[in-house]
């Protein structure tokens, strides 16, 4: 990770993950790539740290997952968001959508 | 509350199926780095290099993977299971050390726990009436007339009600068979006092203890269990009572006593007042309910007024005269008054012994700390956390006090029915109590308690940051050490005293038990049993009851190795009976109101010579002694002396108001066969021939004095009186040696016990001792090899360590005398011909602390001599 990149904010990767899940299922190599792809490379996931995370959203019962097989025949966990992960993934949402208003506001101060 | 669900299946999953967790994790990393590598490879890296890229962009695999793991929320069990196996290696990599510990805990829980249970049950446990605050019974028990009862009942303002009991055996015959039963006779208001309803049936209806009305009985829960097997249908049925013909009217419920547990049935008294009985027998105990709202002061009132009234109705010789001093006493008291002391000191010792096991293991552990700073140590530079640490220390110390709890459980139970057995419990008691299950549960949580509580000492330094640095250099000169070294010596003084208090103690139940084993008890009990005999009053007569008893000791006489046999009404230091004012006919003196008083002993021949009690002066009991002859008596020389001091008591008469009319010559003197109890100073005892007395008897008491072994005549006895006449029924067998060892039986045991916590005490003492002097020349080891590599002679470090280690010996044993000084006037009352300041067993008990203390440090002290300096300081 180069410095001018930022870190994660703790949280945060949970969020990002619960995002991208309720797109489509998906599993953990799918996730990391689609994060990087879509924040432009911007946010750079710490690959082996989405593992816990996972397991982590698994034991809470926000996401779950499955084996099946990838378009190139081969076996892979999928993770698939459950309903209480949609709920979690809107609670989460509305919450960083506040916090980076008034951190904007701050930040625009004269 | 479904995540919740949702949340501990996952956690289920994850500790039951961890296998299948651990490599669907395995794979999906796996893919990962496959998808990974692929995607380089695409990207034209060759294929050793995209290997190598996907791995380092994932990171440390292994650590992700503890932190998934982690994620599973299982960590924190495993993490203990980690914890106690690394415990269970520690306290195996030290045995003695772990024996010690637990041994001496387990023990100070199990007394403990055994204790109270003996304590609970008999102390603390509510006796099964209702109300018992309000329950008294009145001064001179066993001792109050059926008239005086009547008049007392009528005259109590303080009391709402008042009831007359007594205890009697009856005999008891059903569809199954005949027995005797140890019954409390009360009066009709008995149930009423004591607010009590019956399981079944009823209890005693008013009128029921008068003449005319029809026999009644109320059975125990135990009695109706045992001999008509539950049957609810009792109610109503007719059993014989002492030959009459009974009706079973109630059933008590399930614990209930009343007076004492030995009493399994109720019937009523017979308060007739044209009986001999009634009007002059002093044999019943009056016990009352007081009003609600009425104080102390008015009670006391209440029964002075009483007894000055009984003193206007009635002139009472001195000897029991009831106008002097009344007074009330509370039932629990009245019923439990002889062990309640007995018990408090033997609790007081557990507690003892209790605080020396805490003290101990504290100790143990803080040496075992001490000698694993530059463990723990290095393992804080390993990178373990302080906390995790601390958690490991704690779960030792806990493990300890669950396997002390688990092992005092154990010997809770054995040492529990061991003290019941021998606690001076005579009156059935010993049935009503059980091990308190709570009290066992509670002696887990204790053990588990003491062990984290005593953990936390160490733990404070460790948390505190003594560990830094200390791993490689200057273990020795830590600050963090002396604070715990300091501690653990005031411990160890603790130890010490509380041993040298604990030790003194059983000192002087030791020498009040050889003075006991001293005293005369006037007859020789080698070879002599006792019998009970009871006969069917109602269905027999007394011509016909005379016969029985003597063909039971005519037959006695002549079973083989039988050399005396004898009938007597009370076995001799079992208890006193009988007392009649005598009048001395050359004491003018003691006439009326003087009447001095003397235990009525009816014997028939043969039962001095049992008994192996020599005449004195004069004779003793003879055959020509009949119903007819001259009336004669023997006195005891307690009588003689009493009476006439020097001068020879033979052919001087004497009058017995109460039992016999007439003069009475003295023809002989016998020696002081112990009377009521075995020590204390005997009192004056008449002795009548059986056959001018105890006419129409329907009870006696056989000594039989044999050759052989006396319990094994038992059987003989018990079939032989069955041959004579199946009514007739045996109750109590007992050798004279028994009834001797009873009668010493408190001294014994507590001796007994208190023998025991003193060696406890004296053990965990040495252990405490030896602990400090063997940390000590531990931590002195590189001073101690620089002296002696510097020619210091080993005998002078040898003796200076000991010296060292007798300073804690020393302080605990004085302090432990002033203790024991201070708490003398305490055991006292247990304690028989010995001062409880007695020089020599305070001396013993200090003198056996200060050689177990030598010896204690001795040991490792021979080790500092025996240091090698070249070991100790290539270690250095």
């Amino acid at each position: 990770m180069s410095k001018n990149q930022p870190d994660m904010i703790r949280g945060t990767l949970d969020m990002l993950i619960l995002k991208v899940l309720s797109l489509e299922p998906m599993h953990g190599w799918g996730i990391g790539e689609r994060i990087q792809q879509v924040s432009a490379d911007a946010l750079q996931v710490n690959q082996g740290s989405l593992y816990p995370s996972l397991h982590r959203l698994t034991r809470q019962g926000w996401i779950r997952s499955e084996w099946r097989t990838t378009e190139n025949n081969r076996r892979a966990r999928y993770y698939v968001l459950t309903r209480a992960g949609e709920r979690q993934l809107g609670l989460e949402t509305d919450h960083w959508t506040r916090l980076s208003v008034a951190v904007g506001r701050i930040l625009a101060l004269g | 509350m479904i995540r919740w669900i949702g949340n501990l299946r996952f956690r289920l999953r994850a500790l039951l199926d961890r296998r299948r967790m651990e490599r669907d994790m395995a794979d999906e990393i796996e893919f990962h780095l496959e998808m990974e590598e692929r995607k380089y490879r695409a990207g034209g890296v060759g294929a050793e290099e995209a290997h190598r890229l996907a791995r380092v962009r994932f990171g440390g695999e292994e650590r992700f993977k503890e932190q998934s793991r982690r994620s599973w929320g299982v960590s924190w069990l495993q993490d203990m299971g980690g914890d106690i196996r690394f415990a269970a290696r520690q306290l195996r990599r030290r045995p003695a050390f772990t024996t010690l510990a637990v041994l001496t805990l387990a023990l100070g829980i199990g007394g403990t726990v055994a204790l109270f249970s003996v304590v609970d049950g008999l102390m603390l446990r509510p006796m099964p009436v209702r109300d018992e605050a309000g329950l008294r019974v009145f001064w001179m028990d066993y001792d109050w007339r059926g008239v005086e009862f009547d008049f007392a009942r009528d005259r109590v303002k303080a009391f709402t009600s008042l009831a007359a009991y007594s205890m009697d055996a009856v005999t008891l015959r059903t569809a199954t068979g005949s027995s005797l039963v140890l019954s409390c006779i009360g009066s009709a208001e008995l149930f009423d006092v004591l607010g009590v309803k019956p399981l079944l049936g009823r209890t005693f209806r008013s009128g029921e203890d008068r003449p005319g009305a029809d026999p009644v009985i109320v059975l125990s829960y135990g009695l109706w269990q045992q001999r008509f097997a539950g049957d609810p249908t009792v109610i109503g049925r007719t059993v014989g009572v002492d030959g009459r013909s009974t009706t079973v009217v109630g059933v008590m419920p399930r614990g209930f006593y009343f007076p004492t547990p030995e009493a399994r049935a109720w019937v009523p008294l017979d308060l007739d007042p044209s009986t001999q009985t009634y009007q002059s027998n002093g044999w019943l105990v009056l016990v009352g309910r007081i009003r609600p709202g009425v104080t102390g002061a008015q009670v006391h009132d209440d029964v002075t007024a009483l007894a000055h009234a009984m003193g206007q109705r009635w002139s009472y010789p001195a000897a029991w005269d009831k106008s002097r001093s009344p007074h009330v006493t509370p039932l629990r008291e009245y019923v439990l008054g002889s062990v309640r002391p007995a018990l408090l000191l033997l609790l007081g010792a557990v507690a003892l012994v209790l605080l020396m096991a805490c003290a101990n293991v504290a100790a143990l552990i803080l040496t075992r700390t001490t000698d694993r700073t530059g463990e723990m140590s290095m393992r804080t530079a390993l990178g373990a956390s302080r906390t995790r640490l601390a958690r490991q220390i704690l779960t030792e110390s806990v493990m300890l006090g669950a396997g002390a709890g688990a092992l005092g459980m154990g010997l809770a139970a054995a040492l529990f029915h061991v003290l019941v057995a021998s606690l001076p419990l005579q009156n059935g008691f010993a049935d009503t109590l059980s091990l308190d299950w709570t009290a066992l549960t509670g002696a887990m949580g204790l053990a588990v308690v003491t062990g984290s509580l005593i953990s936390l000492a160490p733990m404070r330094s460790l948390l505190a940051g003594d560990l830094s640095g200390s791993a490689l250099g200057e273990r020795r000169q830590s600050g963090a050490r002396r604070g715990p070294g300091r501690l653990r010596t005031s411990l160890v003084v603790a130890e010490v005293l509380l041993a040298v208090v604990l030790t003194t103690g059983a000192a002087l139940l030791v020498r009040s038990v050889e003075r006991l084993r001293d005293v005369d008890p006037g007859l020789d009990p080698k070879g002599v049993l006792t019998v009970d005999l009871l006969l069917p009053e109602a269905s027999t007569d007394s011509v016909e009851r005379d016969q029985l008893l003597h063909s039971v000791l005519q037959r006695a006489r002549a079973i083989p190795g039988v050399s005396a046999a004898g009938l007597i009404n009370r076995v001799p230091a079992r208890g006193g009976g009988w007392q009649a004012t005598v009048a001395v006919a050359d004491r003018p003196d003691l006439a009326d109101r003087q009447r001095p008083n003397a235990y009525y002993r009816p014997v028939t021949p043969g039962t001095f010579a049992a008994l192996g009690a020599h005449i004195v002066r004069g004779r003793g009991i003879l055959p020509s002694d009949r119903l007819d002859s001259r009336r004669v008596a023997v006195v005891n020389e307690a009588f003689a002396r009493r009476f006439w001091g020097t001068r020879n008591p033979v052919g001087r008469t004497i009058t017995d108001n109460g039992f016999t009319e007439g003069p009475i010559e003295v023809v002989g003197v016998v020696h002081d066969i112990a009377v009521d109890k075995l020590v204390g100073e005997r009192p004056p005892a008449v002795y009548y021939p059986w056959a001018q007395t105890m006419h129409g008897s329907s009870y006696g008491i056989l000594v039989a004095k044999t050759e052989t072994d006396p319990a094994a005549l038992a059987a003989t006895v018990r079939k032989l009186v069955t041959q004579v006449d199946p009514r007739m029924t045996v109750g109590r067998v007992e050798t004279m040696d028994d009834v001797l060892d009873a009668a010493m039986a408190e001294p014994l045991r507590l001796r007994f016990f208190l023998g025991l916590f003193s060696v406890l005490g004296l053990v965990m003492g040495t252990v405490g001792v030896y602990g400090v002097v063997s940390f000590g020349v531990q931590r002195r080891r590189a001073e101690l090899g620089v002296r002696l590599a510097l020619g210091a002679r080993p005998a002078r470090l040898v003796g200076e360590t000991v010296a060292a280690g007798l300073v804690p010996v020393l302080l605990g044993v004085v302090g432990g005398v002033g203790l024991s000084w201070m708490a003398s006037s305490f055991l006292a009352r247990f304690l028989f011909g010995v001062a409880p300041t007695d020089l020599v067993s305070f001396g013993a008990a200090a003198g056996v602390l200060i050689v177990a203390g030598v010896l204690a440090a001795l040991v490792p002290a021979l080790r500092a001599g025996g240091t090698d300096p070249a070991v100790v300081l290539r270690s250095e």
